[in-house]
């Protein structure tokens, strides 16, 4: 007897019980489409979370100095000649300037906002600083320490609500109340993706030079913050290194802090990946007692054929081939639930992707759909040796005397 | 009519005992008791006695479906003894066709799927099969009745069924526990009438029965007492 009429015979079998199949194999289907779902959205997340980061970050790298150690910000700046020694890197390096400054939003009452320094033309060294409006202020402009800025699309919106940003003088105060008349130039586009949210600060760009000139704890030459965006092709983690080693030679180790972009995203996989474990638990589970529920049914069914059996051995079955039958049987049920499982899983996963923002791209990799599907068949193969083993060895003649 | 060639089916001495229970509880049947018999090709042979004097168990080791726990067999003049599991199934596929009281058909298969069960495990291509078992099926006149379930067959039709089922094996030997044991007289007659043109065409039928005029047909009536042979044993 060959196995493709095994198998038929078990789809004939199965089919005759269509609805004890189907719940029969409930187990299974709910196991594979959480290993299926899962493995892809954990996949789809990744990729999201990448692209994401990307969009705002590119590739780069930041260099701060570490509060952890308690120090105080002066302390730890980040001086001139250490930009000299970052510009031998594959990477364009943009020093820049943090302070915090307010705006009259109605008259009397003041509101807090974002003062940035940066050097000019901040587009061209950092693509993901993107223009909506005007234009950013040239590097003359910013060795100039004229008082022009760049507005965030949330700064625009807080300052200039219902109005057109650019071409308005924007009045600021530092906190000692030293006020600041800024010409706007421009306005950035809100960033996008998972981040559009979170990231969305009201931030006025001006030159460094300006912060220097009017911020009362501003030191010309002293910077806050240093982003190197890495040229194409250069490698995050040795820039990150030959990054280190500037500032530890110069100052020891531990004074600042060295990261990349793609160090959050190390850190963002490995958490994907822990849900993923989570996840594939659970689904494991789920596997397993829908695994019981095949062993349970098939001990039903060889209960229920024993007579079946008996007939079969009569007329010439081995019990080999009884075994192989009810084997192939739970195999056959098994992965009749695993491809629904899948399908399930695809359906989600299509709904997920036309709905959920963040989930830009369908993944279902054809080795996922392959593992889940091995999974089912050996999860019969698995769950149905003991029901089989039961059914070749009765005996035809009890089988046949069976009531 | 004189034996003249070797005999089908040839047991000396052969013993059945059942044992149930465990321990000191066990508790031992002697179904069978050194039974002698010989069947030869063509025959038509009743196998009858009262209930319970090992009709059915004697039918079993002729078909091996069961073992002697004693005694030797002979099956077409080759011991049975120590043959595997998977030796006395091919043994069955190929030279015994049973015929049981409850006839035994699937019930979701169809008259012909059910008449080429026994192909299946015999690895003939499924059309070979299919058009063995039609022929098979006109041979007991149930030509017109291929696509039935069982379900939608009457008594008789069942039993017909089932005997196109043995036919289709081409057996040595056909062995009938109380075919007619479900059937009301007018089905039954059917079936007798068919395993009587079975038999003029040379097929060797053994037919449990207790049923005297069920047993008048056979050309030849073995009675068990208690285990034994009590009378046309023929050795
Ligand atoms: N599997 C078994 N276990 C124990 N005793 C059995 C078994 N099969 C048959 N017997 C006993 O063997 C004897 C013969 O049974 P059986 O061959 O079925 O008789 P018959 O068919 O003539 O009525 C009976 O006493 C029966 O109870
Ligand atoms: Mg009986």
């Amino acid at each position: 007897m060959n196995p493709l009429e095994n198998f038929r015979m078990a789809f004939e079998s199965l089919w005759g019980n269509k609805l004890r199949s189907f719940l029969a194999l409930l187990g299974i289907v709910i196991g594979v489409f959480a290993v299926t779902a899962m493995i892809s959205l954990g996949q789809m997340a990744t990729a999201g979370i990448t692209q994401d980061l990307e969009a705002i970050a590119g590739r780069s790298i930041f260099v701060q100095p570490n509060f952890n150690e308690g120090q105080d910000f002066s302390t730890a700046p980040i001086r001139e000649e250490d930009i000299l020694a970052l510009q031998t890197l594959p990477a364009a390096v943009i020093p820049q300037l943090f302070t915090s400054a307010q705006y009259e939003a109605r008259p009397g009452t003041r509101r807090s906002i974002q003062l940035q320094g940066t050097p000019g033309d901040l587009p061209r060294l950092d693509p993901t600083n993107k223009l909506a409006k005007g234009r950013y202020f040239s590097e003359a402009e910013a060795r100039g320490g004229l008082a022009v800025a760049v507005l965030s699309d949330r700064a625009a919106r807080d300052l200039f609500p219902g109005r057109e940003a650019v071409g308005q003088v924007a009045r600021l105060f530092y906190p000692n109340g030293a006020r600041l008349e800024l010409t706007v130039v421009g306005v950035l586009q809100p960033p996008g993706g998972l981040f559009g949210g979170l990231g969305a600060a009201a931030t006025v760009y001006v030159p460094n030079e300006l912060i220097w000139n009017t911020s009362p704890t501003a030191r010309k030459g002293q910077y806050d913050f240093v982003v190197l965006s890495l040229k194409k092709g250069a490698d995050a983690r040795q820039v990150t290194r030959q990054a280190q080693r500037i500032f530890e030679s110069r100052y020891g180790k531990g004074k600042y802090q060295i990261a990349s972009t793609e160090s959050f995203q190390d850190t963002l996989r490995s958490i994907t990946l822990i849900l993923q474990a989570l996840l594939g638990a659970i689904a494991g589970l789920s596997l397993l007692v829908g695994g019981i529920g095949i062993m349970n049914i098939m001990l039903v069914s060889v209960t229920e054929r024993t007579r079946e059996i008996g007939l079969r051995k009569a007329l010439g079955a081995t019990s080999s081939q009884i075994r192989q039958q009810f084997l192939i049987e739970a195999v056959v049920l098994t992965l009749v639930g695993g491809l629904l499982g899948v399908v399930l899983a695809a359906g989600l996963l299509l709904v997920i992707t036309a709905t959920v923002p963040f989930f830009k791209v369908f993944i279902l990799n054809p080795a996922t759909v392959l593992l889940a599907l091995a999974v089912s068949a050996l999860v019969g193969l698995f769950f149905g040796v003991w029901p089989a083993a039961r059914a070749a060895a009765l005996d035809p003649i009890e089988a046949l005397r069976y009531e | 009519m004189a034996p003249d060639n070797r005999p089908v089916v040839q047991m000396r001495g052969v013993t059945k005992i059942y044992r149930s229970g465990s321990g000191s509880r066990t508790v031992e049947v002697r179904a069978l008791a050194g039974v002698d018999l010989s069947i030869y090709p063509g025959e038509y042979v009743a196998l009858m006695g009262p209930s319970g004097s090992g009709k059915s168990t004697l039918m079993h080791i002729i078909g091996l479906l069961d073992t002697p726990t004693e005694g030797e067999y002979w099956l077409g003049g080759e011991p049975v003894r120590g043959l595997s599991e998977a030796q006395l199934a091919r043994i069955r596929n190929q030279r015994v066709g049973f015929v049981f009281q409850a006839f035994f058909l699937l019930p979701r298969l169809t008259a012909l799927h059910n008449v080429a069960l026994p192909l299946v495990y015999r690895g003939l291509p499924a059309a070979e099969r299919l058009k063995r078992a039609r022929a098979a099926l006109e041979a007991v006149g149930l030509g017109d009745r291929l696509d039935h379930l069982p379900s939608e067959l009457s008594g008789g039709q069942k039993q017909r069924v089932a005997i196109a089922r043995a036919l289709v094996q081409e057996p040595d030997l056909l062995l009938a526990d109380e075919p007619t044991g479900n059937l009301d007289s007018r089905s039954s007659d059917e079936i007798l009438g068919l395993f009587d043109a079975l038999h003029r065409q040379g097929k060797t039928i053994v037919m449990v029965t207790h049923e005297p005029d069920v047993g008048a047909r056979a050309q030849r009536i073995v009675r068990l007492r208690d285990g034994r042979v009590a009378e046309g044993g023929m050795v």
